[in-house]
């Protein structure tokens, strides 16, 4: 019996490595689903791996979904062209975590399940010669399969924004207005692990009253800006703090101001093609005072809890992000080697972190990533994440609960390339680990196998 | 031969002559009035497909240039990437892409080419390709891809060389001479006005130069895809180039493939410059600003 299990999995594993060891073979890629069936142009050239940006498509994105050749109004497409993709991913995830609390002490548990990890629907692309649009819509589903990584929250807009491009001064100002991704050193929606995100863009200390997190997309206003090739970019968002469970009394509730710059240079020298550097931050205000309404009977006395009135936060706090990003790419824009350094700072004051905490809260984090395409179609992906706090918004706290440290490692073939459809299979491995508040260090292992389509 | 060669060399006969007739007086001696409509030829006219023994010999072509196979190479990669969809694995435009684009892509393996700065006829220079790559094709899917750098750029377009036999037999033709520009006065737009009657251009490009002219249903490419003439009154943007020297150096090689004939036997410097001006005049803003 184990002779037989081991032999399928042997047998398994061989074919899934034959079936990987195929993209070495065929560079050839096609389309990509929405603006493949708009522009002509494979998905490769805007694609690093999708969906991840190259050069191409990140100008290609920050111009407003437009090629300006004169083709890019919706007047000037075929009446048959509708700008519209879906998303999800399918496939097996094993999920194995250490240290969970059980009545009998701390068990190890075991999970493996087929499923899915949710649904986008998105459509995207130009209103006029100088207006662009972007819809993502999100539906809550139940029961997807999978016990980490699924969409089963409320449906949702995810995305949706209007741009208007090149107000007064070509390229330099461009405004959006909507729920937007902001501008960060690697946009967390063209991720290309399905297993793990990027947890500096989550991360709060203990205890914080603060929900802002850059990595979710923000309902406010954008304004940015990019030299002709996109070369030099800046991003300027004002934004209400995403699910904020009290809003502030001011004319912008909540505000969080984030910004980006970026400079690259094309070196072009046969090994290092170009070299990216950046900064990036966040100002956020939260209310730390609120007025209350406490639920009377007839007699007077209290029905239930008092309950805060949206729009009565006041006595705010700061709460800071800042940082600095490094990208390297190497070999050739065609099949490039890229290597990505972010360190991230934050900061919050003493009022934000609960009744216990004194003084400010501190925490400091980095994460690496490398990704190769080897072709197209074949591509490596590896990241390592680190998060530690380095002051405790409550001295009797221990400092370092709650530091994450996570790798990840992914290899994606893409099998299926038409300008009408995207199918890859992706192996994906994420070890991840979080330090408890006693000290111990639960460990989540997630193993995912998963057809990742687009069409 | 395909179908619109007779019927534009019909039209051009007798537009030839009317511009020779011209250069005999003022050129306020033109008429104003536009030919007719792709006229028949004209018995009076010399005949100019007989052969004439004081012609000079056609030049031979240039030797061919040898291919740097790295840059090649590495420009196949490149091709692969961001080029195949629609140009094809073969490049002969037939990529997965290309059936539903108008126009259809470049067909790289007959190694003809609309743009470039060398006579009708003859293989493009490095410098035109790259031109082309890196300011895309305006009122086509064919977009910049300067965002690429001008290394990868030209590793594209020594590969794009590998695609067709010619460009192992002959070398790409001599650039054209750039006659310094006359001014852009109403007196050269009037004069390009008067080239424009007396060379016909109205039959493809239409009497207010719309790209409407009567002989637009017989217009094909080399491929057999049909064509529209382009329309001065619309867009700033042309094909070659948007500016004053693009559209001229398109006076004096043509456009390959296309019905559009190189004038560079037929226009003199100055007609050029003036028809340059006159061109420019038709767009509709333009006309607005003056």
């Amino acid at each position: 019996m184990r002779r037989t299990v081991g032999l399928t999995l042997a047998a398994l594993f061989t074919g899934t490595l034959a079936f990987f060891s195929i993209g070495l073979f065929s560079p050839v890629a096609h389309g990509v689903p929405l603006f493949a069936r708009k522009t002509g142009l494979a998905c490769s050239a805007c694609h690093e791996v999708w969906p991840r940006l190259n050069d191409f498509g990140q100008s290609f994105r920050d111009r407003g979904y437009r090629i300006k050749r004169d083709r890019d109004a919706p007047v000037e497409q075929d009446p048959a062209y509708w700008p519209l993709a879906l998303r999800t991913t399918a496939g097996y995830q094993f999920l194995r975590q250490s240290l969970v609390q059980t009545d009998a002490g701390p068990i190890t548990t075991n999970t493996g399940t087929f499923g899915f990890t949710g649904l986008d629907v998105w459509a995207a692309g130009t209103l006029g010669e100088r207006l662009s649009f972007a819809i993502t819509y999100t539906p809550g589903l139940v029961g997807s399969g999978f016990q980490l990584g699924n969409n089963a929250g409320s449906s949702d807009l995810e995305t949706a924004w209007i741009g208007i491009h090149d107000i007064g001064v070509q390229d330099w100002v461009n405004v959006r207005v909507g729920k937007h991704a902001l501008d960060l050193p690697i946009d967390e929606h063209r991720q290309i692990t399905l297993t793990s995100g990027y947890n500096l863009y989550h991360f709060h200390p203990s205890n914080s009253a603060v929900t802002f997190s850059p990595g979710n997309n923000q309902a406010g206003i954008e304004l940015y800006g990019h030299s002709e090739l996109s070369r030099v970019r800046y991003s300027v968002s004002l934004v209400n703090e995403r699910d904020a469970p009290i809003f502030s009394s001011n004319v912008v509730s909540n505000p969080v101001v984030w910004a980006h710059v970026t400079g690259q240079r094309i070196l072009e020298n046969g090994v290092l093609v170009s070299v990216k550097g950046g900064l990036f931050g966040s100002l956020g205000w939260h209310p730390t005072s609120v007025s209350l309404l406490t639920p009377a009977n007839p007699d007077g006395s209290a029905a239930g809890p008092a309950a805060p009135i949206q729009g009565s936060g006041s006595h705010h706090a700061k709460h800071v992000n800042y940082g600095a990003e490094g990208h390297l790419q190497f070999l050739s824009n065609a099949n490039p080697l890229t290597l990505t350094g972010v360190v991230w700072g934050n900061w919050q004051e003493a009022a934000l972190g609960g009744a216990t905490a004194i003084r400010e809260a501190r925490w400091s984090g980095a994460f690496a990533e490398g990704v190769y395409t080897y072709n197209p179609r074949l591509s490596l992906i590896a990241r390592y994440e680190r998060i530690r706090t380095t002051q405790a918004g409550d001295p009797a706290q221990r400092q370092s609960a709650g530091d994450l440290t996570s790798v990840t490692g992914a290899i994606r073939h893409t099998f299926e390339l038409t300008s009408r459809a995207e199918a890859a299979l992706q192996l994906e491995l994420t070890r991840s680990s979080s330090e408890a508040a006693d000290g111990s260090l639960p460990s989540t292992y997630i193993g995912l196998l998963a057809l990742d389509f687009t069409m | 031969m395909s179908g619109w060669k007779p019927a534009l060399l019909a039209a051009m006969l007798p537009a030839a002559f009317a511009l020779a007739q011209s250069r005999a007086g003022p050129a306020g001696a033109v008429p104003a009035a536009p030919a007719p409509a792709a006229p028949a030829p004209d018995a009076t006219a010399p005949d100019a497909t007989a052969p004439d023994a004081t012609a000079p010999e056609p030049k031979p072509p240039n030797p061919p240039r040898p291919l740097d196979e790295s840059r090649a190479s590495r420009g196949k990669a490149i091709f692969e990437r961001f080029c195949i969809s629609c140009h094809g694995e073969r490049g002969d435009g037939r990529g997965y892409s290309a059936q539903w684009l108008d126009p259809r892509p470049r067909d790289f393996t007959r190694a003809i080419f609309k743009c470039r700065s060398t006579p009708s006829g003859t293989l493009p220079l490095d410098d035109d390709l790259l031109r082309t790559l890196r300011e895309g094709l305006y009122h086509t899917n064919m977009p910049s891809w300067a965002v690429l750098g001008d290394r990868n750029l030209r590793d594209v377009a020594e590969y794009l060389k590998t695609f067709s036999p010619r460009w192992k037999e002959e070398g790409p033709g001599d650039a054209i001479a750039y006659a310094p520009e006359s001014p852009d006065d109403a007196d050269s737009r009037k004069k390009g006005q008067s080239v424009w009657n007396a060379l016909a251009c109205f039959n493809c490009h239409g009497q207010a130069g719309k790209g409407d002219g009567p002989s637009v249903p017989t217009l094909f490419d080399d491929w057999g895809n049909h064509l529209v003439p382009f329309d001065f009154t619309s867009s700033p943007h042309r094909k070659c180039g948007n500016g004053d020297k693009d559209l001229y150096r398109t006076f004096l090689t043509g456009l390959n493939g296309t019905p559009m004939p190189s004038y560079a036997d037929t226009l003199s410097p100055e007609e050029a410059w003036h028809l340059v001006h006159f061109l420019n005049s038709l767009r509709v803003d333009d006309a607005r600003r003056r």
